[in-house]
């Protein structure tokens, strides 16, 4: 009897351990979705775009502010008197394809936009790379000043590759090479052509809130331009996403943020603004 | 020579009854869940997901199922990334699992029309563990069972934070409807 009571013994066991093992055999049959998600909260950074991509058929609603320089103090109450606007509107034509069009009032610009995603970051491949071609128009030229003023001589290209990586849950990176043309430029203060690099980051502070600081270092640069440097905060309230910002660029045009930043950190002219997205 | 020869006999019926029991097991992979949060006059908040896998072995009435929480589907795509992203935090917690038994389940009393059996086990979500128990109705299909039911779970149980900024637009209880189709 004590013989087959061990082997009996056994066989209860492996029937008190099915469920387990049920359990067990289900994990082999899923595969997971391994694409990073929420590498960054919103579709700028600060003033850069992320490699972020609104859904099929999103459509983003997008109001920025900068204010004026802080320097000026009470005089415009550092900067709330002279602010400048960027309206615009974001359209998910696929998931890995979105049109732009926005309008600034700096230079009564107007901005349209191509964003395409080349690869996403999952369990075999380590980054995002995202591509974002911009096309400015200067509507703010007069024939009256420029009497030899064409169309062609109002347009402003932006060429970036957006490459990301979200090294942890909280942190994530991001460097952007950009190409800038101008038809239009000022031969003694700048160049047609500038190459552009730099980057930034995103760090959660907690699960609604991340800090974003990014840096651009222009290598065609005159003296005269400094190169932008912006902190910014995200504030993610379910349908909206709310990014205050303090960065040495007034202008929040891609060309005009990577080659004519006026304000100078060390010296307390910087600006302050806000992006506010909604989506719809 | 008596003594190994019992032995070996006696795992010739282990291995007998554990392969018995493999072809007893009725699987899916392709069941579906669908939960239910929204509030009256708010956006709707609510997702399915239909790679559900789930097995039942009719032998014991032992049911265990799996679900990927970046399975499920959102209308709203930016609904969908802070699902994963602030409340189920699904990098951390990819899956939620339930394991358990349906109680006096008996193979042979299941017919076309559905037959009222509980359902006890633990349901894990959010990495949080609770026991539950409720109400299965389970029918007879061609190869198999099919097995449906919902019941309610509330997401402080399960440690999923809801800020109160959003409380209004979250309903307490959220339902979850499941519906499965148990083959051979």
């Amino acid at each position: 009897m004590k013989k087959i009571l061990v082997p009996f013994c056994l066989f209860l066991a492996t029937l008190a351990y099915s469920q387990d093992d049920l359990l067990k055999s289900l994990d082999s049959t899923q595969t997971e979705e391994s694409y990073s998600t929420a590498t960054f909260k919103a579709l700028q950074l600060v003033t850069l775009q992320t490699t972020k991509m609104p859904a099929k058929k999103e459509f983003y609603f997008v109001v920025s502010h900068r204010f004026g320089s802080v320097k000026d103090g009470f005089d415009s109450f550092f900067g709330l008197d002279n602010a400048t606007t960027k309206l615009g509107g974001i359209y998910g034509i696929t998931d890995w394809l979105s049109a732009s069009l926005s309008r600034h009032t700096l230079n009564k610009m107007y901005e349209i936009g191509l964003k395409y995603r080349m690869a996403r970051q999952n369990d075999s491949f380590p980054l995002d790379i995202v591509g974002y071609s911009v096309a400015d128009i200067n509507t703010f030229l007069e024939k009256d000043q420029y009497p030899g003023l064409e169309s062609k001589h109002r347009m402003t290209y932006v060429q970036q590759v957006l490459i990301s990586r979200k090294v942890s849950e909280k942190f994530s990176l991001e460097l952007v090479p950009s190409f800038i043309h101008k038809n239009l430029y000022n031969p003694d203060i700048e160049r047609d052509n500038q190459f552009s690099f730099g980057g930034g980051g995103r760090y959660k502070i907690t699960k609604r809130l991340s800090v974003n600081l990014e840096y651009m270092h222009n290598f065609d640069k005159p003296d005269f331009y400094k190169n932008p440097l912006s902190v910014g905060l995200d504030i993610e309230t379910g349908g909206h996403v709310f990014q205050l910002i303090f960065t040495n660029s007034q202008s929040m045009s891609e060309s005009g943020y990577l080659t004519n930043a006026s304000g100078d950190w060390g010296k307390g002219d910087f600006f302050f603004g806000f992006n506010l997205y909604r989506v719809f | 020579m008596k003594k190994p020869y019992l032995i070996f006999l006696a795992l010739l019926l282990i291995i007998a009854a554990h392969t018995q029991g493999t072809a007893q097991k009725l699987i899916t992979k392709t069941g579906n869940i669908k939960f239910q949060a929204s509030m009256p006059s708010y956006e709707e908040v609510a997702a399915e997901s239909k790679s559900v896998s789930a097995v039942l072995d009719q032998t014991t009435g032992d049911f265990a199922s799996l679900v990927l929480i970046k399975g499920f589907r959102f209308k709203v795509a930016l609904m969908e990334e802070h699902f994963n992203e602030n409340y189920m935090e699904s990098e951390k917690f990819p899956k939620a699992t339930f394991k358990g038994k349906v109680e006096d389940f008996d193979s042979s009393k299941i017919t076309a029309s559905p037959k009222n059996f509980t359902l006890k086990g633990d349901l894990t979500i959010h990495g949080k563990t609770k026991p539950v128990s409720v109400i299965v109705k389970i029918s007879k299909v061609q190869n198999g069972v099919k097995a449906i039911g919902s019941f309610e779970v509330k997401p402080e149980d399960f440690a999923i934070e809801i800020p109160s900024l959003v409380r209004k637009k979250i309903a307490d209880k959220i339902e979850i409807d499941y519906n499965f189709s148990l083959i051979k």
